[in-house]
This record gives C-alpha cells, sequence and structure tokens, in this order.
C-alpha cells in the first residue's frame, strides 16, 4: 500500500474511491453471486486484488479482478432463485391473502374508490370482451370455415378512388369452375332473391338468395329433407328453411311440392334446410337454384358479363391444406383476360377468409350482415382507455401510499423476505381488488349491456351480448391481467424502500420520490375527460346542426309509407279519404337519407353530358314537400314522362343561363328527349356528406315506391291506426311500414347520434374515474399535511389561501392537460367524427373551452370540499399530539 | 462409487489445505497451488472443487475474524475431514498399490 501510495503522490492526488477493485465488476459480481458465499468470494477477490496490486500495479491487478469475476460465472456460484420461494408457497400465499384483506378493510375509502374506479371500468371492458367474443364466433359454424374464402373486386375507374365490392361477376364463378384451378369446388350465389312465394291461401315474402349446387357442399347448412347434392341442380328447384315451410304448408316434410311464385311460375321444393344460424353473414328464408337465373336470362348477353359484378358472390373452397396462391394466379388471369375487352374501367379480384367477412373491411354490396372493423376497433379503444384510466388510479393511489406501508415491507424484509416476494405480494393484493371489482363490475355490465345495444341499430341487429361460458373464462383472465397491470408500479415502488431507509425513519420515502409519475397519470386523466366531454359536445352540435340544416325543403309533418309493391293510385285514393290527410304526392325514394339514383344525362344544344342524380315524382310532389320552383310548373298528368323539372346546380353546369331561359330546353336521359319545364331552387338530395350536385325530378309514374301524407292531425297515434287499417284493407301480407319524414332523417344520421351516445356514457365513466381518483389525492394530500394546513390557519391564513394553496399544482396539471386535450380532440373530431360531412358546424372557444371548465370545475369542487373539510375541524384536534 | 470419487483437482485441494493447516482460506489455497501447479486457477474454479469436498463431506469449514485488507469480510477457513484423509488415504493405497506393480523396465527405456 505504502510504495503504491509514494509512486502516485508527486503526480495527483489521488482519489480515495478509485483505489480498490474495479467498481463495475464488483457490483456485477454482487448481482449474481449467491448470498451463501458472496461474503467469502467476494473477500478472497479483494483480498487477492491488494496482494496483486502491490506487486503488478494497480491496472494489472484491476484485470486479473475482472477475469476472476468472469471465471466466476459457474453453477456453483450463481444464485439459486427457485430453491427457496418453492418452500412455503402455500403458507405464504395464504399470508398475502390475508393481509389484503385486512389492508383492503383498514383503508375502507381508498379501497372502495378503487373497487368502484376499476368495477365501472371493468363493465366496460367486459362488454368489449363480450362484443369481440361474439363478433368472432360469427360463421364458425361452418365445419370448413377455416378453407372458405370469398372473391372479392376492385373496380377501378378514372378519377374515382376504387370502389371495393364484396360481389363479382357470375362469369367469375362459371369460368374458375370449367377452367379454373386451385380449389375444391366453388359456389355463385345471387343475392336480393325476393317476392312473395304461395301455396294455396297462404304466402310468404321471401328474402333469399339464388345459388349454384354446391352450395350445401361448401356451407354448413344442414338439409332436414333433400339431397344437398343435388337439391339445387335443376332449374325451377327451390330449398325452402324450416321456417318458410312451416309457413306454407304447416309442415317441414314438403320435398317434391309445388309452389307458385311471382307471375305465376311453378317452382319445386327440392329440400328444407335448417334455419341458418344467427350468428352467420349469410341469411336466407329460401334459396332457388342459379341453373333457373340463367334460364330466365339465356337471351341476356349482360348477365353473364364480367361488367355485371353487382349482384353476385363467388365463394371458394381451398382445397385441404393448401393456400390462396394457386387460386389468386386463377383469379387474376381471368380479369387480365376479361379487363382487356374493357373500355374505361378494370376490375381486380382479390380473396378473403371467411373469418374476415364479418366484422371485416368496409365493402360495398355485402351479402348479409356488415359491421365496419372500424367501428370496431374504435369501441375496443376506447375501452382501453377507460380502462387504462381506472388503472391509473390504482397506481396513483397505491404509490401515494407507500409511506403506510413502508414499515410492513420494512419488516418483511428484516424477517428475510425477498424483492420477489414482495412484489408478488402486492401484485396479489391488486389482483384481490381486480377480481373484487370485477364482481360488481359483472353487475354493472348487465345494467349496461340493453344501453349498449340500444345505441346503435346495426349493433342490435347482429350483436345480443349473451354470455358464453368461455366468455367468463376471458372475464377472469382480463381480471387478472388489470390487476397484474394496475399493481405493477406500486408494487415495484414498495418492493424497492430499503429497509434501513424504513427504520432510519419514514421522512422522504415512496411519497416524494414517484411524485412525478403520479403527476402524469392525473395529467392524463384529466386529459381523457376532457377529451371526453369536449368531443360529446362538438357531436351533439354538429348532430343538432345537422338536422336543424335547412335541407331547401319542407319535411315537417309528412308520413313516407312504402309501396311495397301494391299499386299507387289505389292507395292514394284511399288514404285520402281520411280527413287529417291535406296533401299526397308519390315519389321513387326519399331524398336527403342516404339513398341516391344516377344517370347520365345528356344536354343537347349545348353538347355537354354530365352525371346526373334523380327522383321520380308525381305532380303533387313539389307543393307537398314545399320545394320552391324559380321557374316553370310542375309535371302535367299526362305529359309527366317526356318532361322534366332541373334545380340550379344543373343550370349552372350546363351553362343554361337563368332560369327562365331553361325552360324549353332538351335533355336526353335514358336514352329519351325529355323538356325542361322547371327549375327548382337547390335542395340537398344527399345526405349532408354529399355537396349539391346537378339533380333532375322525373315524373315515371312506373318508378314510384315511395307515397308522402301531409299529416294534418292532433292525434298521431289516432290516425296512424286508421292509415293502417286502410292499409290492410288493401294489401294484408306485407305489414305498414309508415314513418315520418323528420324521423327518417334521424335515422339516417343515427351514426353520428349513436357515437354521440357511447361518447357521452365513456365521459361519464372517465370523468368519473378520474374524479374519484383526484378524490382519493385530495384526501390523502389533506391528510399529510394537516398539521401545515392547521398551524397556518391558526397564523391566520383563511380558507380560501389553503384551498388555492392545496389546489395550485392541480391547476397547473389542469393547463397541462388542456394544453394536449384541446388540439388532439378538435384534430380527432375533424378527422374522424365528421371526415365524410361536408357540412360542419364551426367549432368555437366556447365549445373547446366549456369541456376543459367543466373538468376544472368539477376538479376544483373536489379539492375544495377535502379542503373545507380539513381546515373546519378544531385545531386542538391536529395539533396536541406529536 | 461415484459420491466418494476424488479427482485429481479435488485431491490437489484437499491436500494443499493439510499443508497450509491452520491458514487454509480461499486466497491461500489458490496461491498454494498456483505455485506448486505452476498453472492458473481462478478462484471461481475453486470455488467449485470446494463446494464439490464439501457435498461429499471431506471438508468442513468456519469463518473467521473480520479483517481490513478484505474490506471487512470475513475469511472462511477449511479443514479436512477425517473422512476426507480415509479419502485421501486410499486413494494413495490405490496409487501406491499399482506402483508397485509396475515393472521397473518400463522406466529403463
Amino acid at each position: 500500500m505504502e510504495s503504491g501510495t509514494q509512486n502516485c503522490l508527486p503526480k495527483l492526488v489521488i482519489d480515495p474511491s478509485n483505489i480498490g477493485p474495479p467498481r463495475r465488476a464488483e457490483r456485477f459480481f454482487k448481482y449474481f453471486c449467491d448470498q451463501e458465499y458472496f461474503e467469502e468470494l467476494q473477500g478472497d477477490l479483494e483480498e487477492k486484488f491488494f496482494i496483486n496490486m502491490k506487486r503488478l500495479g494497480q491496472r494489472k491487478a484491476k484485470s486479473i479482478y475482472r477475469n476472476e469475476v468472469l471465471k466466476m460465472l459457474r453453477p456453483s456460484v450463481i444464485k439459486k432463485v427457485k430453491t427457496q420461494t418453492q418452500l412455503n408457497n402455500t403458507a405464504m400465499f395464504k399470508n398475502y391473502t390475508l393481509i389484503a384483506f385486512r389492508s383492503i378493510a383498514r383503508n375502507k375509502l381508498f379501497s372502495a374508490i378503487n373497487v368502484v374506479g376499476l368495477a365501472i371500468s371493468m363493465a366496460v371492458g367486459l362488454l368489449a370482451i363480450t362484443f369481440l367474443a361474439e363478433l368472432n364466433s360469427y360463421d364458425t359454424f361452418h365445419i370448413n370455415a377455416d378453407r372458405i374464402y370469398r372473391v372479392i373486386n376492385t373496380a377501378y375507374e378514372p378519377n374515382q378512388d376504387p370502389g371495393l365490392y364484396a360481389t363479382t361477376s357470375p362469369l367469375t364463378g362459371k369460368r374458375l369452375k370449367e377452367e379454373f384451378a386451385g380449389f375444391e369446388k366453388v359456389v355463385t350465389i345471387y343475392r336480393n332473391f325476393n317476392g312473395d312465394a304461395k301455396k294455396g291461401d297462404n304466402t310468404v315474402s321471401i328474402r333469399g338468395l339464388v345459388a349454384t349446387e354446391e352450395f350445401f357442399d361448401i356451407f354448413t347448412f344442414p338439409l332436414i329433407y333433400g339431397d344437398p347434392a343435388q337439391a339445387l341442380k335443376n332449374p325451377m328447384s327451390l330449398v325452402l328453411t324450416e321456417t318458410s315451410a312451416l309457413a306454407l304448408f304447416g309442415k317441414t316434410d314438403v320435398v317434391g311440392k309445388i309452389i307458385e311464385w311471382d307471375r305465376g311460375l311453378q317452382i319445386t321444393v327440392t329440400g328444407v334446410a335448417q334455419n341458418p344460424p344467427r350468428k352467420s353473414h349469410i341469411q336466407f328464408n329460401a334459396v332457388g337454384s342459379f341453373s333457373t337465373l340463367e334460364l330466365m336470362n339465356r337471351n341476356n348477353p349482360s348477365f353473364m358479363s364480367w361488367e355485371n359484378m353487382w349482384n353476385s358472390h363467388v365463394y371458394a373452397l381451398l382445397p385441404k391444406g393448401e393456400g390462396i396462391a394457386p387460386l389468386q394466379a386463377s383469379l387474376d388471369k381471368i380479369s387480365e383476360e376479361e379487363n382487356a375487352k374493357l373500355k374505361n374501367w378494370s376490375i381486380e379480384m382479390g380473396l378473403q377468409s371467411m373469418s374476415s367477412v364479418f366484422p371485416g373491411k368496409k365493402l360495398y354490396n355485402e351479402i348479409g350482415a356488415r359491421m365496419d372493423m372500424k367501428t370496431v376497433n374504435s369501441i375496443v379503444i376506447l375501452a382501453l382507455i377507460v380502462l387504462a384510466s381506472a388503472c391509473f388510479n390504482y397506481t396513483n393511489l397505491s404509490i401515494a401510499r407507500t409511506l403506510k406501508r413502508a414499515k410492513e415491507v420494512g419488516v418483511r424484509k428484516v424477517i428475510g423476505a425477498r424483492r420477489a416476494q414482495l412484489l408478488f405480494q402486492f401484485i396479489i393484493e391488486a389482483i384481490i381488488i381486480s377480481l373484487l371489482a370485477l364482481f360488481f363490475a359483472f353487475f354493472i355490465f348487465q345494467l349496461l349491456k340493453p344501453e349498449f345495444l340500444a345505441m346503435d341499430r346495426n349493433i342490435q341487429r347482429y350483436i345480443t351480448l349473451d354470455l358464453a361460458l368461455s366468455t367468463y373464462l376471458y372475464f377472469f383472465l382480463f381480471a387478472l391481467a388489470i390487476g397484474l397491470i394496475a399493481g405493477f408500479l406500486p408494487s415495484l415502488a414498495l418492493s424497492k424502500l430499503r429497509v434501513s431507509n424504513i427504520l432510519k425513519g419514514v421522512s422522504g420515502i415512496g411519497a416524494n420520490n414517484k411524485f412525478n409519475v403520479r403527476k402524469l397519470l392525473i395529467g392524463i386523466q384529466f386529459t381523457l375527460s376532457m377529451a371526453f366531454v369536449i368531443m360529446v359536445t362538438l357531436t351533439y352540435k354538429q348532430y343538432k346542426y345537422v338536422l336543424g340544416y335547412d335541407l331547401g325543403f319542407t319535411s315537417e309533418n309528412v308520413l313516407n309509407i312504402n309501396l311495397q309493391g301494391n299499386d299507387v293510385q289505389t292507395l292514394i285514393n284511399s288514404f285520402s279519404q281520411l280527413p287529417e290527410i291535406s296533401e299526397i304526392s308519390a315519389a321513387s325514394a326519399v331524398p336527403s337519407t342516404g339513398g341516391m339514383w344516377m344517370d347520365r344525362g345528356k344536354y343537347i344544344e349545348g353538347n355537354d353530358s354530365l352525371s346526373l342524380y334523380n327522383l321520380h315524382i308525381s305532380p303533387e310532389y313539389l307543393d307537398n314537400l314545399g320545394h320552391t320552383l324559380l321557374a316553370g310548373t310542375t309535371f302535367s298528368e299526362t305529359q309527366g314522362r317526356n318532361q322534366i323539372i332541373i334545380n340550379e346546380q344543373l343550370l349552372k353546369r350546363f351553362q343554361m343561363g337563368e332560369p327562365f331561359d331553361a325552360l324549353g330546353k332538351t335533355i336526353r336521359i335514358q336514352g329519351k328527349a325529355r323538356n325542361v319545364i322547371g327549375v327548382v331552387k337547390d335542395f340537398h338530395y344527399g345526405m349532408l356528406d354529399n355537396v349539391i350536385e346537378p339533380f333532375v325530378f322525373l315524373g315515371d309514374p312506373n318508378e314510384f315506391n315511395m307515397i308522402n301524407l301531409k299529416v294534418a292531425s292532433t292525434d298521431i297515434v289516432a290516425t296512424m291506426q286508421k292509415l293502417e287499417e286502410k292499409w290492410i284493407e288493401i294489401d294484408g301480407i306485407h305489414p305498414f311500414q309508415a314513418i315520418f319524414y323528420d324521423d327518417r332523417i334521424e335515422q339516417a344520421y343515427s351514426k353520428l347520434a349513436s357515437s354521440m351516445k357511447i361518447l357521452g356514457l365513456l365521459a361519464l365513466i372517465a370523468i368519473s374515474i378520474s374524479m374519484l381518483g383526484l378524490l382519493g389525492m385530495a384526501v390523502y394530500t389533506t391528510e399529510t399535511r394537516i398539521k401545515e394546513l392547521t398551524i397556518r390557519k391558526v397564523l391566520g391564513a383563511n380558507g380560501t389561501n389553503l384551498i388555492s394553496l392545496l389546489s395550485k399544482n392541480f391547476i397547473l396539471l389542469f393547463l397541462a392537460a388542456s394544453a394536449v386535450a384541446i388540439p388532439v380532440t378538435f384534430y380527432a373530431f375533424k378527422e374522424m367524427v365528421v371526415s365524410q360531412m361536408k357540412y360542419v358546424i364551426d367549432i368555437g372557444a366556447l365549445e373547446l373551452g366549456s369541456g376543459a371548465l367543466i373538468v376544472l370545475i368539477i376538479a376544483l369542487l373536489t379539492i375544495g370540499s377535502q379542503t373545507r373539510k380539513a381546515i373546519r375541524t378544531n385545531p386542538v384536534n391536529h395539533l396536541r399530539n406529536e | 462409487m461415484k459420491g466418494t470419487y476424488l479427482g485429481e483437482f479435488q485431491e490437489i485441494v484437499l491436500l494443499t489445505i493439510l499443508v497450509l493447516e491452520e491458514n487454509a482460506y480461499g486466497v491461500t489455497i489458490q496461491d498454494e497451488i498456483e505455485q506448486k501447479t505452476k498453472r492458473p486457477v481462478s478462484r471461481g474454479a475453486l470455488h467449485t472443487a470446494l463446494t464439490r469436498l464439501d457435498e461429499k463431506g471431506f471438508i468442513t469449514s468456519a469463518y473467521g475474524g473480520a479483517t481490513s485488507e478484505r474490506g471487512g469480510r470475513r475469511k472462511r477457513y477449511y479443514q479436512v475431514t477425517n473422512l476426507g484423509k480415509s479419502s485421501l488415504q486410499e486413494a494413495r493405497s490405490i496409487r501406491d498399490e499399482l506402483w508397485s506393480r509396475v515393472p521397473k523396465i518400463a522406466f529403463q527405456s
């Protein structure tokens, strides 16, 4: 030692910490070495190090030391982790559980806040789990589900986004079957096989499919009677479902019987199938044979054309153990050959597995059930956000209360608990809390369930949220996971405490170290609550704005009735007998509710052509719906078919000049020259997702599907009853379908309404959870600072001083949170809620600020109430013992 | 048989402990072996051998007093048990017996 110091003296003052074995190697050794041998080995190494240092110098000695440490990496030296914990697992587990329950019982307020917060958010989580589980069980009943793929089309047109279709041309199915390989079987299905089937006095309205003979081979829809391979082979054959067979015949054993179809067609029943399961995206109450359709269209070349891709679906069954590549190659070959014959547009084909159909990506012309993957994802993400918020509460409150558990940790460590055991203990505690919460969450879930289903018509149609046995297992695993996540950080903090610090005194442990994490978590909760509130405010305003928007016509008190194939005039005559009906008109559709019809129109004089939206109306329509005629008149009763009424946009696009100038001009539509007899003021034909485009009113009575009644009645229910009676006199088969125009518009925007409701519910939950957390923090802060507060009070501080003292930190957090929440929500609203809409509210400071303000007020009330409670007690109570 | 088998290195360690008498702890054992065999011995390897010998019951150990040159850590002194000694004897007698049977001629070339 002495010689070493002498050598160095002239050069520099030695840093004493620098003499000795290399620090990092030492620490590393300590990390991996078994406790039992550490003292001996470390001592030996160190002794050897100093011997070496004398002989060989510090540098050499250090390098030898490092080497020695590396050579210590052998089984006999390295810590044995398992041996000890195996010994008394069950006993310790019992002990942890007992302590957990005691600590829950002792801190009733904090436990209640944790359990309630977790329970509410877990109920949302359970909802999401049930929802997902149910969606995932769709279409799994097919025996070959994993081998069934659907052909989907992408249509490319110039100047338009590619269109994604669930349909393809019947030609695809035919060519695949006849010329190509890569699949075991292929079926072509034609959508929209609708009409009335009659047998004697019984009539059943059929909503079915037409399919080739492979249908019952590929899909698992078992036949009760009939031969699955032959049932759809011959023209004029039909497979009924149990229900429709019972409705027609009163029994199910009806193979070989004949039923009457529209236009006097005679169809033979060749099979009776079980009703398709609810969880099938393909639904039908009858399946007709595709050969019938081919027979009917034998003189119609466009039926079997590549361009007829709007109504038929092709599903293929892959051979066992093979991928989709060969089939995709066949499809590519077909589209290459067929696209060569197309002008102006082209079609590409792709494949979609059975499991990705429902829920799946958004496709046009879906065969049955549809559920946008985006909707599903957003529901899951929102649920996760709420869950995270509740986990934050647990984490926050537990870390804050580290102080109170410190002694327990200290004692356990002294007795010999390892860090891993303590970690385990506190995680078990979190899991017990989360299991408790699960119990309550289950009841809240039962309450939320009907609310959730009622929120969205689409969800209600496909989802029942019935609980399967496996769902309960998911619930349990979910609770375990939540406990783990929520308990992880606090457990880490608690198990990290050092015995020496704890036993020296509690000051400076825990609470302050983790303050930044806690601030961050509370900040995130604030941000989420604000974001939800702002989002709801904006969506609500947009919804009101849309419903109150001046569409350019009057929809008030107009009742639309679906003709369902009945004669217009008969119905009009019948309904007009009622005194409550002041005006009646007929039309082909209900504008401004989503459906849009379009044709090409050519302006002969201007030699210009355009896509024109259209609606067929009766002469009374314009008056009945309050349209404003800028020039000309409405249709005349007899000339209707050759006349058109145009809107201002069309006037502008075809450059016809003033409204009066357009009268008498000719536009060719559907191959027929038509005279302009009137010009109406622009109105919204599409929903507010679309701007106003060129549009014409046509007057072909054959196209009418709806009649519009102007109802002036004080007793709507009675009037509806009378109308229904009139309907039944004329049509005894189809149920009366009538809906007020305003209600229909509201339905059209139901997506907005349901996102508003969902967001509103979540906002409420998010706020309650974060306020529960804030309450917990406020209670904790006042508790720990009670003496300080009392002394301040004694020295003359008033309530306002103290509240501002305690809420100062929260206000800063609040400002930071609003700085994040406001722009993010603004962006999210623009991009997600109203991205499709062309007419959007002006978003001002008021809308954005109000959400933030609400959260601030509730937060201040929470903190204020606690502070008030604390300072109103007699100072003596808090100061007398120290 | 396997339990009492004495490896070559283990035998050297046992003998070294006996040689060092009262002063047999990690550093001295390591130094002694390195000096006598002229080959480097890591403390880790020595530890493994000592553990094995301890498991077989050939040695016992006890902590000594703390000294400052070891950062206050105690030394662990090793002693050979009677079982260890008899095992050494046995190994030696096997060897002696074999030696006595080696024909002298084998070393004459």
